[in-house]
């Protein structure tokens, strides 16, 4: 446990900094000051009502996002013994939003404020088990892209279906398109209702499970003779990185490359060790997401959190499969 | 007082109602062809593989052993062990205390016995198949099982690590546990209280080596001719 004060506190700086510059950036400037005060209750009124009511919903639905795909990411890495799974690159993102796009789409999305966020559950959840039938466990870097690469198709195609199914409804269309590109803007409270508990939730159940994982990322039989209950690892980390992945899904859209590039990058700084890596990759990965977002304020509005995190881990992606072979 | 026993294990088409006993205190070895079922045999006993028949450890009904006890009883090296995250050394090694709860307790002296105190930091990732064999082994010995399972421990190490390995099984009969590994090399019989031949999922011989280990059944199991002639012998100094 002796490197872990230093970059927990590392970490942790760079996502109060992140949470400022996210709570403070963008059309009306806010100093930290400001934003700390209009928090506070104190300040102007105009203030107080774009922090509440805009950014700090924003910020929020970020955090969860960030954190709950990067704690998504290190359970699958785990879970694969592969360093390369990831939420995104393994479809189950893709199988999120179709669950979200497909109620949206046959106008049910709004027929409760969980409708959205329970079809994205059951859609990842079926990605997850595709992926599990497609590349058993210890599988090749190449069985789990090419697993990935096939449900990423799949439900791509079946989300644009249902695109050009409503390409008449803007709205219903729009709603769509938020999914695919994945973004935090105009989120509200109800969004921040509909992910962050959940996320925290499945955050909290993820935390002690890093001796495990330990012992589990280095061979499932093995880890079994040492009298770790493998079974039921196995089913916790399931559901813990699909519910995470699906509640991000469904508050952000498909927002790629968090849960691959976070906890690679903290593993290659601070090392493997799952009791540190799990709580680090959801500082570093809140973190991450809130300043991938600030580009899409400064920048034009084509520019989505989406494609920010795939600008910075596309590149990051080819390196690491570069460095693998 | 017997160690572990199976009546009747099968393992689909792999593993052909066996019968076997070890004792408290014995160093013993499963010796076969190639796929004649030392691994599964070695998996099935330690609870690792779906199997019908009976296992005993200790006297005490596999099934009824709550996952946790059985990681203090019983340790199982596998035949290969890949690393794909860069655990240092010793954290390896301090895994096999989980079932304990502590982080410590006799790692050190573990690693100094298996030569391993300067690899103690290198990522597990870098090392040699031969290094990463003596790491999961120390991990084993680090759970103090009674028992202990070791699949192919010394096929990567150089003579001198090998013959340790072995001082060490015989180290740790002597203080009471029982050691089953499987090895190729049948010179190696000599060293064993027991040895278990396997062909084809079939138990063909279970007993003390100069029983049992006759040049029939070598001819019979392995196809080949066994004679003895004045040959060097490899001992540590």
């Amino acid at each position: 446990m002796k490197r872990w004060p230093a970059p927990t506190l590392f970490l942790s700086l760079l996502l109060v900094a992140a949470i400022l510059a996210s709570l403070g950036i963008g059309e009306m400037g806010f100093s930290p000051r400001e934003v700390i005060q209009a928090l506070a209750g104190r300040g102007d009124e105009l203030t107080r009502t774009v922090l509440w009511d805009v950014r700090l919903p924003r910020t929020l639905v970020g955090i969860a996002a960030g954190a709950g795909l990067a704690a998504s990411g290190v359970a699958m890495q785990a879970f694969f013994r592969n360093p390369l799974a990831s939420p995104g690159l393994l479809g189950v993102s893709s199988g999120g939003a179709m669950g979200a796009v497909l109620v949206l789409a046959f106008g049910i999305g709004q027929t409760s404020l969980f409708t959205v966020p329970l079809a994205s559950i059951l859609g990842a959840f079926i990605a997850t088990g595709a992926v599990m039938a497609l590349a058993h466990k210890g599988a090749s870097t190449e069985h789990l892209i090419l697993a990935g690469v096939a449900l990423n198709a799949l439900f791509g195609a079946v989300t644009s279906f249902l695109l050009s199914l409503t390409a008449g409804q803007f709205q219903v269309s729009g709603q769509i398109l938020f999914w695919l590109m994945g973004g935090i803007e105009n989120r509200t409270w109800a969004h921040v209702w509909m992910g962050l508990p959940g996320v925290l939730v499945a955050c909290f159940l993820m935390l002690p499970l890093g001796r495990r994982l330990n012992i589990f990322s280095l061979g499932e039989a093995s880890a079994q003779s040492l009298g770790v209950d493998v079974k039921r690892l196995r089913w916790e980390l399931i559901i813990l990185s699909t519910v995470l992945t699906a509640l991000a899904t469904a508050t952000a859209g498909v927002v790629g490359f968090v849960g691959l590039v976070v906890p690679h990058l903290l593993r290659l700084l601070f090392g493997p060790d799952h009791r540190h890596l799990v709580p680090l990759s959801m500082l570093g990965g809140a973190a991450f997401v809130l300043i991938c977002d600030l580009p899409t304020r400064c920048l034009s509005s084509g520019m989505r959190l989406g494609v920010v995190t795939a600008i910075a881990g596309g590149p990051f992606l080819l390196y690491l499969l570069r460095r693998r072979t | 007082m017997t160690a572990i026993e199976a009546t009747g294990l099968t393992v689909g088409e792999r593993l052909k109602s066996l019968d076997l006993a070890l004792p408290k205190g014995c160093l013993a070895a499963v010796m076969g062809p190639n796929g004649a079922g030392k691994s599964t045999l070695l998996q099935a006993l330690a609870g690792l593989l779906p199997a019908k028949g009976k296992v005993h450890w200790q006297g005490r009904d596999l099934k009824k052993i709550p996952i946790l006890d059985r990681g203090r009883l019983l340790a199982w090296l596998p035949q290969e062990s890949h690393a794909e995250f860069a655990f240092p050394v010793r954290d390896v090694v301090v895994q096999g205390r989980y079932a304990w709860d502590d982080e410590d307790q006799g790692v050190d002296q573990i690693l100094e016995r298996l030569d391993l105190c300067h690899l103690a930091k290198r990522p597990v990732t870098r090392l040699s198949g031969g290094e990463r064999q003596r790491v999961f082994l120390a991990r084993a010995l680090a759970t103090e099982a009674p028992i202990q399972l070791w699949d192919e421990p010394i096929s990567q190490l150089d003579a001198r690590h090998a013959l340790e390995v072995l001082r060490l099984g015989r180290q740790l009969a002597e203080q009471g546990a029982t050691v089953l590994m499987s090895v190729h090399d049948l010179r190696l019989v000599r060293f064993m209280d027991q040895v278990l031949v396997l062909k084809d999922g079939e138990l063909r011989a279970n007993g003390a080596p100069n029983e049992v280990f006759t040049p029939e059944l070598i001819l019979e199991v392995f196809g080949v001719q066994a004679r003895w002639e004045n040959a060097m012998v490899l001992e540590l100094p």
